[in-house]
């Protein structure tokens, strides 16, 4: 089983993603289970998803501690210490951000993904709204759905702008930068 | 989909043709998706947008003595408020179906699981279900109509804010000729005609009250045996069925966790693990609440020594309300085993396998009864 956190702020897009990603690994015959916590009903306010995945119904009814995985759509929301005591050893991180590599001292323990999704999202005409693009380096960074499954489940679920949607996940997708542990460049 | 959307889908089946309700978190996503299926044309029923919950349920009870299939879902304070007309559904014989996501009573305000909102409502004589996923609710719903129409008695499915409302999760969808089939129209013989109007709730005699309560308590006693036969028909034509209880393991067990909801999903994880430590743990999910089934849970529970009761909800002053229950319904069992009585995951904290696995060790250990609810504090 996998298990995955959503780190934004509401109005981000983190449930939506969540969503389309658990959509994505049922189109590939896996069972997601995907919920959300709110902090509070507003936009801005901290928005947590989460979802597991795994090649059986998931019996587990309650929260996720210890994530496989965390996709972090806002940096501002926890420090470095924060993520690498929340992540599974072995786990991995994928970061919206228009930082470098060598700046995040804190996570060289784990495999990692940079995206800068802001000027993705924007270029695609999609304003600040980059969970596609996110998605699109999602798929980069872990290989565990395929990038045509993602684009149909974007398709399925965006609500609009599904052509944009679908470019900004294919632009993320090429622009991801992947790092082994310790920061080693793999692209 | 969501728990909350899989009852929509239910009632949408059911071809509910009157829906009355207000909106509550974390129940509003129900009320939400049948309004947006009522304005698509998808829905072919009627919302009515009530100023409250009382008259919510008022409404429900109004129409469905004309004859008709109703349906309305609410939560903590909501059916709180909706308490005294919880007592006219079932008084008036009105085969209502209710969803009520198990959302805490203020005060302290907030939205999170527990089921001392249902659970409250025990004595007002509705039939109660409790689920612990989606895929239940929506199948447990469809059920229900069946139930309360043969039996004229309301009924009320409980799933949990958050682990159940809030999960999405994969959900088979019955086919609509299949629900056809398994569900008949309702047919409510004493249903009211609008061309020769009555009058219903009059004053009656002391005699004439007991007569009909205890015709009430007769119909709801045969609910045990009815639900039965219509989870088993429900299994013929959809391929899933649940029971009115359901052992996991217990017939070697040392030690029975007994839940209700969405504890009994993480249970049976926990069950899985403690057994691969050589631990001879079982579970009883307790699904039917109200009746209570006092005759199943005698068999099932029959020569074991130690069983623990995890509730989340809590009866101040006296301990967990499924845990009071159980007892109640051992008292005549020969070789009455100890109960004890765990209270976890009140206002949603989280119950996770190691919590369950905590309490099974600890009660393995335990030798003398205990009489005080036990509060895990963990999680």
């Amino acid at each position: 089983m996998i298990e995955i956190k959503f780190r934004g702020r509401g109005g981000q897009g983190a449930v939506i993603a969540s969503e389309i990603l658990g959509r994505a690994f049922f189109l590939e015959g896996k069972y997601p289970q995907c919920f959300s916590v709110f902090g509070g009903e507003r936009r801005g306010a901290p928005v947590f998803s989460f979802l597991r995945v795994d090649d059986e119904p998931i019996l587990l009814k309650c929260q996720i501690k210890h994530p496989d995985q965390v996709i972090i759509f806002d940096l501002s929301l926890a420090g470095e210490m924060e993520i690498s005591r929340e992540l599974k050893q072995g786990g991995i991180i994928l970061i919206n951000t228009s930082r470098e590599i060598g700046s995040f001292k804190e996570l060289r323990a784990f495999k990692m993904g940079l995206i800068h999704a802001g000027p993705i999202a924007r270029k695609a005409g999609l304003g600040d709204t980059y969970n596609t693009a996110m998605l699109g380096a999602y798929v980069r960074l872990t290989n565990l759905v395929n990038l045509g499954t993602m684009i149909e489940a974007i398709k399925a679920m965006v609500p609009s702008k599904v052509k944009a949607n679908i470019e900004a996940a294919q632009e993320a997708y090429q622009q991801t930068k992947i790092y082994e542990v310790a920061g080693i460049s793999l692209s | 989909m969501t728990g909350n959307h899989a009852v929509a889908h239910a009632v949408k089946l059911c071809r509910t043709p009157l829906i009355a309700a207000y909106p509550i978190t974390p129940q509003t996503a129900i009320y939400e998706k049948l309004s947006e299926w009522e304005a698509s044309g998808v829905l072919k029923g009627i919302m009515m947008r009530t100023e409250s919950e009382h008259s919510a349920m008022a409404s429900c009870i109004a129409a469905s003595l004309t004859g008709v299939r109703t349906f309305t879902a609410t939560s903590s304070q909501g059916i709180a408020l909706m308490h005294e007309m919880l007592h006219f559904a079932a008084g008036c014989r009105a085969p209502v179906v209710m969803a009520n996501v198990n959302r805490l009573l203020a005060a302290p305000w907030g939205f999170w699981a527990d089921q001392l909102d249902s659970l409250s409502q025990r004595d007002t004589g509705w039939i109660q279900f409790y689920c612990e996923n989606g895929q239940e609710a929506l199948d447990t719903v469809i059920q229900s109509y069946k139930i309360a129409e043969q039996v004229y008695l309301p009924a009320m499915i409980a799933l949990e804010a958050f682990f159940v409302s809030h999960f999405m999760e994969p959900v088979d969808i019955p086919e609509q000729e299949q629900v056809d089939r398994y569900l008949p129209p309702m047919d409510l013989p004493h249903k009211f005609d609008i061309d020769k109007p009555g009058f219903v709730v009059p004053v009656v005699s002391s005699e004439l009250y007991r007569k009909y309560k205890h015709m009430a308590q007769v119909s709801m006693d045969s609910v045990k045996e009815i639900a039965g036969q219509v989870d088993q028909e429900f299994k013929k034509e959809f391929g899933r069925g649940y029971g009115i209880i359901e052992q996991v393991m217990v017939e070697d067990a040392e030690v029975v966790i007994v839940t209700a909801g969405s504890i009994t999903s993480t249970t049976r994880l926990a069950v899985k693990g403690l057994r691969k430590q050589g631990n001879k743990i079982g579970l009883l999910k307790m699904r039917l609440f109200r009746p209570f089934p006092v005759e199943a849970v005698q068999i099932a529970l029959r020569g074991k020594k130690k069983i623990a009761v995890i509730d989340r909800n809590i009866s101040l002053g006296s301990g967990g309300i499924f845990c009071q229950e159980l007892r109640a319904a051992l008292i005549h069992s020969s070789d009455h085993p100890l109960i004890y009585s765990y209270i976890a995951g009140i206002g949603g904290t989280d119950v996770t396998p190691e919590v369950i696995q905590k309490i099974s060790l600890e009660v393995m250990d335990r030798v003398d009864p205990f009489d005080q609810p036990i509060w895990v504090m963990d999680g």
